[in-house]
């Protein structure tokens, strides 16, 4: 550990420092400590300075502490935790580290923002595990906000689509909110999809609960898929590991129309993506990369009757063949 | 500082290459320039910068020492912004403690690098959160006087720790 030699003196202030920290020490054996801390000066000074070593940062974190309670626990924890460099290599952590680095050169970021929540940019997946070991995926274009409790994990979805592997913890319930109504589980695997109109739930594994906002609840298993809005519950046919394969980074379209694939790809694409009625209509079949949205829909073009022109890149325009003349 | 000063030498003739190999490390360029000073602030603070044999060698060394602290900071902010996450949102620090609880998890960090694992929980246990050693006892599963040897442990560590960091040192 250390070559250095520790000197008498120091070794039995290191003693007392402990003893007196234990939470049994008695009324006698402070009395035997005051003995020894005025038997010799060089006591007193030895107990100053190992007793001063940490006090500088244990009151800043009590400071912190008195005003809002947890900071010491966070404190405990962030000193536990084992290096992390390895994984901070990998390309998705690059990702919370490019978040993380934009904190430290702005010195002042939004700090609700850093610390409860979570978004992406156009083109950008996110995978952030959560200290309870849960993990997020985040669908470019996508932002939740967390509200963790000792009694329960609460996720607000606030834009787009978000996976979740929620760790399993009896007593903790995981749910998912939109304003549509909200998932419940103790630990599954499943996608919630919110758009303005409704949301959908697609349970990859075990099962979930989902409650409209008007209290309609119904019980999903897994594979299966429903949409819901404050009307009610509509199962969704189709597989829900399609639903969730954009988490792969992949659009698996079964049967779908047009529009609902081209909305699939706005969060990927920089510009406005437009689509005409009659070409949003034509049903789909494929599996297409979603990071090259314009390599999926020039791959689209080949199959559909329909004309993709693009300005400049900044709109693009999809027609039916019969519109575009 | 002079244009004679043996580091500005030093600094005009390696700073592209520093600056070059650290982007490559951090991946954004405006951080790389950042820890390219750090790095010579670093050699600032050293000795006898003017009889540098091998000055490439001597820099890659303060800059991968740079680059760990670095690294180390951004570890422990990362994962003490995941435990805050559990936490209520209120419960995020004021942006005035925010700087002074992170300069206080890494000045503790400090002090307790090297200890093994099972001391530096029951110190923190103790120190931080207020257990007494019975209840760390209880809650970590090892005796009572596992916890106190481990306690004297960490504390002698933590001294003798300060006492090689007051004495003066070649490279800073």
């Amino acid at each position: 550990m250390n070559a250095r030699q520790l000197d008498p003196i120091a070794e039995a202030a290191i003693d007392w420092l402990v003893r007196l920290d234990s939470g049994s020490a008695g009324p006698e054996e402070q009395a035997v400590f005051a003995r020894w801390l005025r038997a010799d000066p060089r006591h007193e000074a030895a107990w100053r300075a190992i007793g001063g070593l940490f006090e500088q940062p244990l009151a800043e974190l009590s400071r912190a502490e008195a005003h809002r309670p947890g900071q010491r626990r966070a404190a405990r924890l962030a000193l536990l935790a084992p290096a992390r460099r390895k994984v901070l290599r990998s390309s998705v952590a690059s990702l919370v580290l490019l978040a993380l680095g934009g904190y430290v050169l702005n010195r002042q970021p939004p700090l609700a923002e850093l610390v409860a929540d979570l978004r992406t940019g156009t083109g950008e997946r996110r995978r952030v595990e959560l200290a309870d070991g849960s993990i997020l995926t985040l669908n470019a274009q996508s932002a939740v906000d967390l509200q963790f409790s000792g009694r329960s994990r609460l996720v607000l979805l606030r834009r787009g689509q978000l996976l979740v592997e929620a760790a399993a913890l009896p007593e903790r319930p995981l749910i998912v909110r939109t304003e549509h109504g909200e998932v419940r589980t103790l630990g599954s695997r499943f996608a919630v999809q919110r758009t303005d109109a409704y949301s959908e739930l697609a349970v990859l594994e075990r099962s979930v609960q989902v409650t409209t906002t008007a209290g309609q609840a119904q019980r999903l298993a897994a594979g299966r898929a429903a949409r819901y809005d404050a009307a009610g519950i509509a199962p969704l046919a189709g597989s829900a590991a399609a639903l969730a394969a954009w988490s792969e980074g992949v659009l698996d379209v079964r049967d779908r129309p047009l529009a609902e694939v081209v909305a699939d790809l706005r969060p990927y694409t920089r510009g406005y993506l437009r689509i005409s009625p009659k070409a949003g209509a034509l049903r789909v079949f494929g599996v297409f990369p979603l990071d090259d949205p314009g390599g999926t829909l020039a791959a689209l073009a080949e199959t559909q009757p329909i004309v993709v022109r693009s300005f400049g890149g900044l709109l693009t325009r999809i027609e039916h063949r019969d519109e575009a003349g | 500082m002079s244009a004679a000063h043996p580091v500005a030498e030093l600094y005009v003739d390696h700073y592209p290459w520093l600056h070059a190999w650290l982007r490559r490390k951090l991946g954004c360029t405006h951080l790389a320039a950042d820890l390219t000073q750090d790095t010579f602030v670093r050699v600032l603070g050293a000795r006898e910068v003017g009889q540098l044999e091998e000055p490439r060698a001597y820099l890659m060394t303060l800059a991968q020492r740079v680059l760990f602290s670095f690294w180390r900071r951004r570890d422990l902010e990362h994962a003490w912004l995941d435990a805050l996450a559990l936490q209520p949102e209120n419960h995020a620090p004021s942006a005035e403690d925010y700087a002074l609880v992170r300069e206080a998890i890494e000045s503790l960090d400090r002090m307790l690098a090297g200890l093994p694992v099972r001391a530096r929980q029951v110190f923190l246990m103790n120190r931080l959160e207020a257990m007494s050693h019975a209840e760390i006892a209880a809650a970590i599963g090892v005796s009572l006087a596992t916890v106190e040897r481990d306690m004297k442990r960490a504390v002698t560590h933590c001294w003798l720790a300060s006492l090689d960091a007051a004495m003066p040192s070649g490279v800073p």
